[in-house]
């Protein structure tokens, strides 16, 4: 009888322990997941919750501090994440608190990450709805990525695309490096300016020597009192040095194209690729059209402005009343 | 010849599941009705129980240390050697604690029962009870079925337990981990998804295990010989019956734990 | 014999056929058991005795024909009233069948777990067990353990616990079987002296012709499944039907 009684005792025995074992078990589980204790229900509404399933740890500054209980997608868009917080923690969790959902680790399970507020005075509260964002996970990252280095496969296939066509002397950038004549003419014209320049400011010299002349002679004073000669030679004057100015601006102008035009070149020479790349808007080639055309017009208008002076000077030398003036020259001259 | 062969292997296997079916069924009959053999069960459940424990507890103990061992250096190679708490508990808790406690339990007590009735048939001493008023079904089979689908799941539990303390010590030989820190990690893994369905498993595999080596053993034939092929036949059949279950109750648990 | 007609008829058994797959065992077996007497069945090894005494007991269902113990027929019995039947029939198992893992105490006490209505409340089957015990001369035997016990120590104490509810018939299925001469001698003195004390009726089934001559008022050869002959030991003996004769040579 005492040998039974101590096999039931024993038995007994065995049994509680695996009782409690498995009691243990469960409950560690169950602790683990905030089952049991005072918490606390809040929502959050995200858009995509990146595979987050019920049981997923909740984290306050990386603290655990809950569980994601319920998942329920409301619409296409919105779904609703019920969240049990401890409710202790809840006192440290402000309204403004912000959740996102995060992975643990590279490639652990999504945990919901709150992120503390700092503006609001208020705590959360049962039942309460805390904001979210979504945070760019890798993947996102990924797709970025990849979209990027699509583009610049692109842009590097159509840069290759371009050097060929410029090497091949295609467009105004590659014939600025390949064709000869091109060079040659730009040179000349800028030549050409330099010999009109240099004539003009003779010009303009001869013209001063002239006018101070006219000063010193006494004869020509009372002449210039005549209003209508003095008008006539205040606009021939004005004429001159409008003309001077404008041949002045001119030659700035064309010092700044051959200052671009010198540095296009070198760029296109060195190979910076912007402007390679650039060299494919039609509008800049229109644009270097325009220059070379105005360049042009402008040497014809130096050319004409240089012929009008000169007429202006024949019809100065014409004018009876500094004929003599002339004819004095004239005969210096010769005396000389 | 070879398809007759074929066909009555088959028409025996039949024959064998339609006969257990049967049985089973004759044990849900009995089970209800009075009177219970309650010192019976629990001399039955002391036997199943207290006296596999060791058993079942050294072979926990090895697997969990076992396991722990041979995944440790690959899991260092991965980095992630802080992930293995989480890893072996899992793996001890859904399927190698259970699987393996059943397993020997089949071998254990599974052929003990075969033997022990087929004795018993054998010798009529199952008869001389039938004779003497007393329901051999109920006094020999519904015992025992009881006890082994009781006793098995506690065995499954502390054999886990031993398992997840003999991990738990390579852990904190072989990489410093604290006792809470280790369970921390283990009872962070898991949930009840893993827990529960495994426990419950366990019942059937007892329940299977009781079965298949009462059936063997009450229907022993073919005098002394036949004890020793019925033992035989009942650990064979139990851990079939045991790895068949285990598989229908994965399939099961997917259904219910797929969200 | 003029006296059997009068005394009551324990066991009566009409046109018993019973079969196993092709092989028809018993093929019309007819018996009759009257109060007080022992009848010996002896038939040669196979021959159906067994089957017929387990058909009797309801452990083996029979094809068809009639058994009616005590006056109630069995076919028509449910598990209770069969239940009720056992409690006054004892079975002796051939291989005694004591339940091993039982000490000689629990294995005296389990018949009594079903019957306690007989005896109304038990609360300490002790006494009980002892006199059973006392009757087959093993008192001393009561905690040990049926490995420790010789095999004729163990034919004895199944005895006991045939004999602890006190049956009207005792069922003896080869009593002395698997047992040393001497020993034989011993079971079947005791038989003799259980019969006298508590005026039981009992079937024998042997094929020990001493065993047979020493306790049998009557005998029933079963041959070939049927109830070949009957009469008294020294009428069977003297018979000069070779078959019969066949039992008697040594």
């Amino acid at each position: 009888m005492d040998k039974s009684l101590n096999k039931v005792l024993k038995l007994g025995i065995f049994i509680i322990v695996g009782t409690i074992l498995f009691i243990a078990g469960v409950y560690f589980i169950g602790e683990k997941q905030n089952m049991f204790g005072n918490t606390y229900n809040i929502y959050a509404v995200f858009n995509n919750i990146n595979g987050l399933k019920p049981g997923n740890n909740v984290r306050y500054s990386g603290i655990n501090v809950g569980t994601v209980k319920e998942i329920v997608m409301v619409s296409d868009t919105v779904i609703v994440v019920k969240i049990a917080i401890v409710k202790e923690i809840t006192k440290h969790i402000k309204t403004d608190a912000k959740c996102a959902i995060t992975s643990d680790g590279l490639v652990g399970s999504m945990i919901i990450n709150i992120l503390p507020g700092h503006k609001s005075e208020m705590n959360i509260a049962k039942g309460d709805t805390i904001r979210s964002f979504t945070r760019i996970r890798t993947e996102e990252m990924l797709q970025t990525l990849s979209v990027t280095n699509e583009n610049a496969a692109l842009l590097t296939g159509e840069l290759l695309a371009i050097t060929k066509e410029i090497s091949a002397g295609k467009g105004i950038v590659g014939s600025m490096l390949k064709d000869t004549l091109l060079t040659k003419d730009l040179r000349e014209i800028v030549h050409h300016l330099k010999i009109t320049s240099k004539a003009s400011s003779s010009t303009i010299n001869q013209l001063n020597k002239i006018l101070t002349s006219i000063d010193k002679k006494d004869n020509l004073v009372g002449m210039l009192r005549d209003t209508s000669v003095a008008n006539k030679v205040k606009n021939i004057i004005t004429n001159v040095e409008k003309s001077s100015r404008e041949l002045d601006k001119v030659i700035d102008h064309l010092d700044l194209t051959i200052h671009n035009a010198n540095q296009t070149i070198t760029n296109v020479k060195d190979g910076k690729g912007a402007i390679n790349y650039l060299s494919n808007d039609p509008s800049l080639v229109t644009k270097i059209d325009q220059t070379i055309g105005h360049l042009d017009s402008t040497v014809i208008q130096i050319n004409n402005a240089g012929e009008k002076l000169n007429e202006n000077l024949e019809a100065l030398k014409n004018t009876w009343l500094l004929r003599k003036y002339f004819k004095n020259q004239e005969k210096e001259k010769e005396g000389n | 010849m070879y398809l007759y062969v074929t066909t009555s292997g088959l028409n025996s296997f039949f024959i064998e599941t339609g006969e257990l079916a049967n049985f089973a069924l004759r044990f849900f009959k009995e089970v209800f009705k009075r009177p219970f053999e309650f010192k019976e069960f629990l001399r039955q459940c002391y036997n199943m129980g207290n006296r596999s424990l060791l058993l079942v507890g050294v072979t926990g103990f090895i697997i969990g240390l076992v396991f722990t061992l041979q995944s440790r250096p690959k899991m260092i190679e991965l980095g992630a050697v802080a992930w293995l708490p989480s890893m072996v508990s899992i793996s001890i808790i859904r399927e190698i604690g259970p699987i393996i406690t059943a397993l020997i339990c089949a071998g254990r007590i599974g052929s003990g029962i075969g033997a022990e009735l087929g004795a018993m048939r054998v010798t009529e001493q199952i008869d001389a009870m039938d004779v003497s008023g007393t329901n051999p079904f109920k006094f020999l089979v519904v015992t025992r079925i009881l006890a082994t689908t009781l006793m098995i799941p506690i065995l499954v539990i502390m054999s886990d337990a031993v398992a997840l303390f003999g991990s738990f010590l390579i852990e904190n030989f072989k990489g410093d981990v604290s006792f809470t820190l280790y369970f921390d990690e283990v009872f962070r893994a898991l949930t009840y998804s893993d827990l529960i369905p495994s426990t419950i498993k366990t019942f059937f595999f007892g329940f299977a295990i009781g079965l298949v080596g009462c059936y063997k053993g009450y229907y022993c034939k073919h005098g002394t010989a036949g004890v020793g092929l019925t033992a035989n036949a009942a650990v064979v059949e139990a851990s079939m019956v045991v790895f068949i279950i285990d598989f229908a109750s994965v399939l099961i648990t997917d259904i219910f734990y797929s969200i | 014999m003029i006296n059997s007609e009068v005394r009551k008829k324990m066991v009566i058994i009409k046109d018993l056929v019973k079969s196993y797959g092709e092989h028809r065992v018993l093929n019309g077996f007819n018996m009759e058991l009257y109060e007080g007497e022992t009848l010996v069945i002896m038939g040669k090894s196979g021959s159906g005795k067994s089957v017929m005494i387990k058909c009797l007991i309801g452990l083996e269902s029979h094809d068809s024909g009639t058994i009616t113990i005590m006056n109630k027929n069995l076919d028509k019995m449910d598990a209770d009233t069969l239940n009720e039947i056992r409690t006054e029939v004892g079975f002796l198992f051939q291989g005694s069948a004591l339940y091993d893992s039982m000490s000689v105490r629990e294995n005296l006490e389990f018949p009594l777990r079903r019957h306690i209505g007989k005896f109304g409340e038990l609360d300490d089957a002790t006494p009980l067990v002892m006199e059973a015990l006392e009757s087959v001369g093993l008192p001393q035997t009561i905690e040990l353990m049926p490995e420790e016990l010789s095999g004729g120590m163990k034919r004895r104490i199944a005895l006991a616990r045939t004999l602890i509810l006190k049956p009207k018939i005792i069922l003896y299925d080869e009593p002395t079987t698997g047992l040393d001469p001497i020993t034989s001698k011993e079971i079947v003195l005791l038989m003799k002296s259980i019969q006298d004390k508590y005026k039981t009726s009992s079937i024998v089934i042997t094929h020990d012709v001493d065993c047979a001559r020493f306790i049998a008022d009557r005998m029933i050869l079963l041959i070939d499944g049927i109830n070949y002959i009957t009469g008294t030991f020294a009428e069977l003996s003297k018979s000069d039907d070779p078959k019969v004769s066949a039992f008697f040579k040594t």
